[in-house]
């Protein structure tokens, strides 16, 4: 018998299962601002309803985030800079569309595939990170996803070429378009949502922690007892799965996918500048950063035109420069978090 | 015996940097590692911790064959080091630079995140840095970084501390003060220390034994005061006219 208990432990619930402990934080400030702005997100689109094009860009900055958000980890939990994440997007999105088109699998049949697919292939690259280092690591994991797009060239007949495969059953069928687009939307902020709980939990883990070692002197995390292949491993795993996941999101949502769309670099550039201008490790920076990418680019198009092309990543280079910590800094000025509650003594 | 170190020997291309060194340390001992720049003190030390594996050669600890083992494993069997250059987590505070040693080192599988925090401050304020448990490594002072690499050495419970060259850089006071600090840190957690130290006199008054390296090989072995009298030993720093 399994003996489980729960009890409230300096600030933290702790939760017993046999010999498993479970922490949790209960401080407010961990979760007020967070509840408000999902709370935002969630009561906000409605007002949209009669508007699918913005629908559809919340949704992009939703799919962006879902992209992020993994990769802001993966940034740290390998102590490396990865150019080719988008590998993982296609593979979990030809997967999604394959399994589709000739299985005739549904979204929620195809997820647990498209996840195993996701973990295995993560798990089959994911020596990179041992034998790869610095710029070397970042030149391999740039031409992976080009490799990957020319193979769907060469075989053509099997991932449609330059123009992928179309014919992925819907993601959801509602009968109005404009209820497909608001239910779209929820969709992808649950997922995003649930990503970013996850990894929010993961930072304020020890995994967090033994990301954090990794990140600043892997040699030295190594010499404390960390074993820090082992971490690199499993974070570059999950992180993996988790954009195969976003993969299988696209491919439904889109009812198709195309390599040209999601595999070359501009693609992958648009999410590293996300995490970059949101606040690297930041993890709410990346959800900022997606949604300030995105309106800012369909901004400037409707503004500006084909000169957009040229303002866009000038605008970014220059936040990139001028914001520091990103734009997550400007809301959360640095703290330092405190272990230990300050005791004020006042003066008679 | 807590180590013993047989006929190590470690090669960089055509260089031998540690040649054929034997030597052995009992539990509770200070032992003092010298020799002039460029002896194979350091390298031996990567040796020993793991970071790079020895060409040939056995090292036993604790009853445990380590020779090439990989540094999280010796960590965990209990031997632990310190760095000649400082080498902090930069973007951890002080508390958790500590608690990555509380919870990689000695495998304590009921330990909490909650636990290690309490049991890396007590490491802090046994070191004295308590109060600056919240500043990132980045913004600590030379002297305070040297003191966190004490603390984290002893916050994964190790048997043996490598420490490497903790004076350098120091002033007068500051080096009594980290001077006093290892002897307590001694006498409170029952370590046995490898201290290679480039400043005699502290190596002389400290140590119970010294080890002396020259050009990757032993040279002499005894007492502090054998070792400072040797003919070979004044040779090796000073050169033949002073003998």
């Amino acid at each position: 018998m399994v003996k489980v208990k729960l009890e409230h432990k300096r600030g933290r619930l702790v939760l017993h299962i046999g010999d498993l402990k479970l922490e949790c934080t209960i401080e407010p400030r961990r979760w007020r601002n967070p509840l408000l702005a999902v709370a935002v997100l969630v009561l906000l689109p409605p007002l949209f309803f009669h508007r699918p094009d913005i629908l559809t860009l919340l949704t992009t900055a939703n799919i962006y985030a879902c992209v992020a958000i993994p990769v802001a980890w993966q940034m740290i939990g390998i102590g490396r800079m990865n150019f080719g994440p988008q590998i993982f997007i296609g593979i979990g999105g030809f997967a999604a569309a394959l399994l589709s088109i000739h299985l005739g699998l549904g979204p929620l049949q195809s997820l647990p595939l498209v996840i195993i697919i996701g973990l295995i292939s993560g798990f089959i690259l994911s020596p990179l990170t041992i034998v790869a280092k610095g710029l070397y690591y970042s030149i391999i994991t740039l031409v992976l996803p080009l490799v990957f797009m020319q193979l769907t060239y060469v075989y053509s007949n099997i991932f449609g070429g330059e123009y992928g495969l179309s014919g992925v059953q819907q993601l959801i069928s509602l009968g109005s378009m404009k209820l497909n687009f608001l239910v779209t939307f929820y969709l992808s902020l649950l997922m995003m949502l649930v990503f970013m709980f996850v990894v929010n939990s993961i930072f304020r883990s020890r995994m967090g922690l033994f990301a954090a070692a990794i990140n600043d002197d892997e040699d030295v995390a190594n010499a404390l007892g960390l074993n820090v292949n082992w971490w690199k491993i499993v974070c570059y795993t999950i992180t993996s799965m988790m954009v195969s996941l976003t993969g299988w999101f696209i491919a439904y949502n889109v009812g198709g996918f195309s390599g040209e769309t999601y595999l070359p670099l501009s693609f992958m550039l648009k999410i590293l500048l996300i995490v970059m201008i949101g606040g690297r490790g930041e993890i709410y920076g990346t959800l900022i950063g997606a949604y300030f990418v995105s309106f800012l680019e369909t901004g400037l198009r409707a503004a500006f035109g084909s000169i957009s092309h040229v303002l866009f990543p000038l605008i970014l280079l220059i936040l990139l420069l001028t914001l520091r910590e990103g734009l997550y800094g400007l809301y959360s000025k640095h703290r330092y978090r405190e272990y230990y509650p300050t005791v004020r003594v006042r003066k008679r | 015996m807590l180590l013993n170190v047989q006929n190590i020997t470690k090669r960089f291309g055509g260089l031998i940097a540690v040649s054929n060194l034997s030597f052995s340390v009992e539990g509770g001992e200070i032992l003092g590692l010298i020799g002039p720049n460029g002896a194979g003190k350091t390298t031996f030390m990567n040796v020993l911790s793991g970071t790079f594996p020895a060409d040939s050669g056995k090292i036993e600890f604790d009853g445990h064959d380590i020779t090439n083992k990989a540094p999280h494993e010796i960590c965990q069997l209990g031997i632990s080091r310190t760095y000649q250059i400082p080498r902090p987590f930069p973007d951890l505070t002080a508390l958790l630079n500590v608690t990555v040693g509380v919870m990689c080192g000695k495998r304590r599988p009921h330990m909490g995140f909650g636990d290690a925090l309490l049991d890396a401050s007590h490491c802090l304020e046994f070191v004295g840095l308590f109060g600056k448990r919240n500043i990132l490594a980045r913004d600590l002072s030379l002297y305070e970084l040297r003191v966190l690499e004490l603390a984290r050495a002893i916050a994964t419970t190790p048997k043996l501390i490598l420490i490497d060259e903790v004076m350098a850089g120091l002033n007068p006071a500051e080096s009594r003060r980290a001077i006093k600090l290892i002897g307590r840190m001694v006498e409170e957690y029952h370590v046995t220390l490898i201290w290679i130290e480039h400043v005699m006199k502290i190596i002389m008054e400290a140590t119970d034994r010294v080890v002396v390296l020259h050009h990757g090989e032993k040279l002499v072995s005894g007492s502090p005061r054998e070792v400072s009298n040797d003919p070979k030993v004044i040779e090796s720093y000073l050169g033949k006219k002073y003998v």
